[in-house]
């Protein structure tokens, strides 16, 4: 009886042990690559997202200045952040873009996102929407 | 033919003997057959002439028969022009709904269903109708949004009662006016930000078929009241925090006592069972909820947030019931994420004095996906697990290991299986096998 509590004991503790640990590693690696991850310029650089961008020189020493290239995140990549954090990613072609209307405003309310980026969001499905 | 004969013979007649010439026989031929082709001439001329006025004759029936439908059309259109004209009279013509604003485009239905097969222990296995959730939107505008969400459930009667009980629950009822780009104002029977679970982790968006233990037990999923809420960017990199100020009627007493066994969370909604309008108690509650979100890039990212609520709870309003929660999640890429909710909530009460109560859950999942192996349902499959605790403050202290699956048939149809292993000091508190198949609409 002492044995099997024990037990019990070291898989409860084993058990609790991972999930915490999966979380702090993702944690940690998560701020461990967060600045070179933000810092990181963006892959291709065409010319309408190029109006969007603003590039600064970080001072630094001599040999060391680096180019940060900051730009305004699209409708497409604010739909890949917000659109599967509660649920699986829903495809734009599934409703109309007056339906997409109606929901996205269901959703702004329901993740409390600034309504920029709900704006932002709206204008891709419309645009990739079905029908 | 008669009349040149009879010319000819006038002619012979007019003329003197004298004048009478001998013709020869050839002569006389030749007039013969000029007269015959004469003859046969005229009659093709009067032929022709026949056939020409039986044409004329038809030419004039079918004009006659023209000029008749044109006066009907012309009768006919007349008709339809005075009928048009009382029709504008008496009724204004409908406008044509452009697209957008079709009453069609404007009223969405979402929501989720939930069926389960369940295996309590010590108990016979049973297929379970778990939950229908319809929700109902309606988009009055560009910046008004109606919102309500039901839960249907079916239930036996009791003993010697047959059949079973429907139950049509109203979880949330909700108008939403989006003021400015950082203003909302919510009013209604509202989904109440104390984490976020409520808001957005229940029906099928949990990928565990139970709620966590803790937000269940401790804190209400839904007050009456109003709130503002609102986000604000930080930035260009979507980063952002997020704000909810509430007021709610807050949570009440079963009995009107102050005991610590009537606290009931969420049965104060402003209507009394006598029908009189009035709250249980004499201050509505507060509550408010800040957070914080950073996207490192799409599927990289944290929020976090703290939110709380406090107000009376008893009739007369001599006890306040208080809870906070700190809650967390996590994605990292597009195969993994981690949640989590830390709750403790404070109630005085007439007969245990301050009842100290907290709970947590840490939930994580893993798409097996991400280990690129290729294959047809491993890539379909997720691992989940989650760990909840619960201490109730009346001496029940709960906690429950839980370990599942969930198969993605679909994005929206998800086929979900969870073994939870208890620990509790409340013996009615046993393990569980649950399989369910969820669909989100």
């Amino acid at each position: 009886m002492n044995k099997s509590k024990q037990l019990k004991a070291l898989v409860q503790t084993t058990f609790a042990a991972v999930i915490a640990a999966m979380v702090i590693g993702g944690l940690a690696s998560t701020l461990y690559f967060a600045e070179q991850i933000s810092a990181a310029p963006p892959p291709n650089t065409d010319s309408a997202s190029s109006q969007t961008n603003s590039v600064e020189t970080k001072a630094g020493s001599p040999d060391t200045n680096k180019v940060v290239v900051k730009r305004k995140l699209t409708g497409a990549e604010l739909y890949s952040i917000h659109c599967n954090r509660c649920h699986a990613e829903r495809y734009p072609t599934e409703r109309t873009g007056a339906q997409w209307k109606t929901i996205m405003l269901h959703m702004q309310v329901r993740a409390n996102i600034p309504v920029s980026q709900a704006k932002l969001i709206l204008q891709y499905l419309q645009e990739n929407s079905g029908r | 033919m008669f009349g040149l004969v009879a010319a000819g013979w006038a002619m012979g007649m007019a003329l003197p003997p004298l004048a009478t010439a001998q013709v020869s026989e050839a002569d006389f031929k030749a007039l013969q057959e000029t007269v015959q082709k004469l003859s046969d001439k005229v009659q093709i001329l009067e032929q022709t002439n026949i056939i020409k006025e039986q044409t004329h004759e038809k030419d004039v029936q079918q004009l006659q028969q023209l000029q008749e439908k044109l006066a009907e059309t012309q009768r006919t259109a007349a008709d339809a022009e005075q009928k048009s004209v009382a029709a504008a009279q008496t009724q204004p013509l409908p406008r044509v709904p452009i697209d957008e604003a079709t009453v069609n485009h404007n009223f969405q239905i979402l929501g989720d269903a939930e069926f389960q097969y369940d295996k309590t222990a010590g108990q016979h296995g049973a297929f379970l109708l778990a939950d229908f959730a319809p929700i109902f939107l309606y988009r009055a505008g560009d910046n008004i949004l109606f919102e309500a969400g039901f839960d249907t459930t079916i239930q036996n009667n009791a003993t010697n009662s047959p059949g079973y009980t429907t139950t049509f629950n109203l979880s949330f009822a909700q108008l939403d006016y989006v003021m400015n780009d950082y203003v909302t104002l919510a009013v209604g029977d509202l989904l109440l930000p104390l984490g976020t679970y409520t808001e957005r982790g229940a029906g099928w968006l949990n990928k565990i078929p139970d709620n966590p233990l803790a937000v269940n037990a401790l804190i209400p999923g839904s007050g009456v009241g109003a709130e503002l809420l609102g986000a604000v960017p930080l930035g260009d990199a979507g980063k952002f925090i997020n704000y909810s100020v509430y007021g709610v009627n807050g949570p009440g007493s079963a009995d009107g006592t102050g005991n610590a066994g009537a606290l009931d969370l969420g049965g104060n909604v402003g209507l009394r069972s006598d029908g009189v309008v009035a709250n249980l108690h004499g201050s509505p509650s507060g509550g408010a909820r800040l957070g914080f979100f950073v996207p490192f890039k799409p599927h990289y990212d944290l929020e976090l947030g703290i939110s709380g609520q406090s107000g009376e709870w008893d009739n007369a309003g001599n006890h306040l019931w208080s809870a906070g929660v700190i809650d967390a999640a996590l994605h990292l890429g597009p195969n993994f994420e981690a949640k989590g909710e830390y709750i403790v909530s404070r109630y005085g009460s007439d007969d245990l004095g301050l009842i100290r109560q907290q709970g947590w859950f840490l939930q994580a999942g893993y798409k097996l996906a991400g280990l690129n192996l290729e294959l047809p349902v491993i890539n379909n499959l997720e691992l989940v697990g989650r760990y909840d605790s619960l201490h109730d403050g009346l001496g029940t202290t709960t906690e429950r290991y839980t370990a599942g699956y969930v198969y993605y048939f679909t994005s929206t149809l998800l086929f979900e299986g969870d073994y939870e292993f208890f620990h509790s000091t409340d013996s009615s508190q046993v393990n569980q096998l649950i399989f369910q198949l969820s669909l989100g609409f």
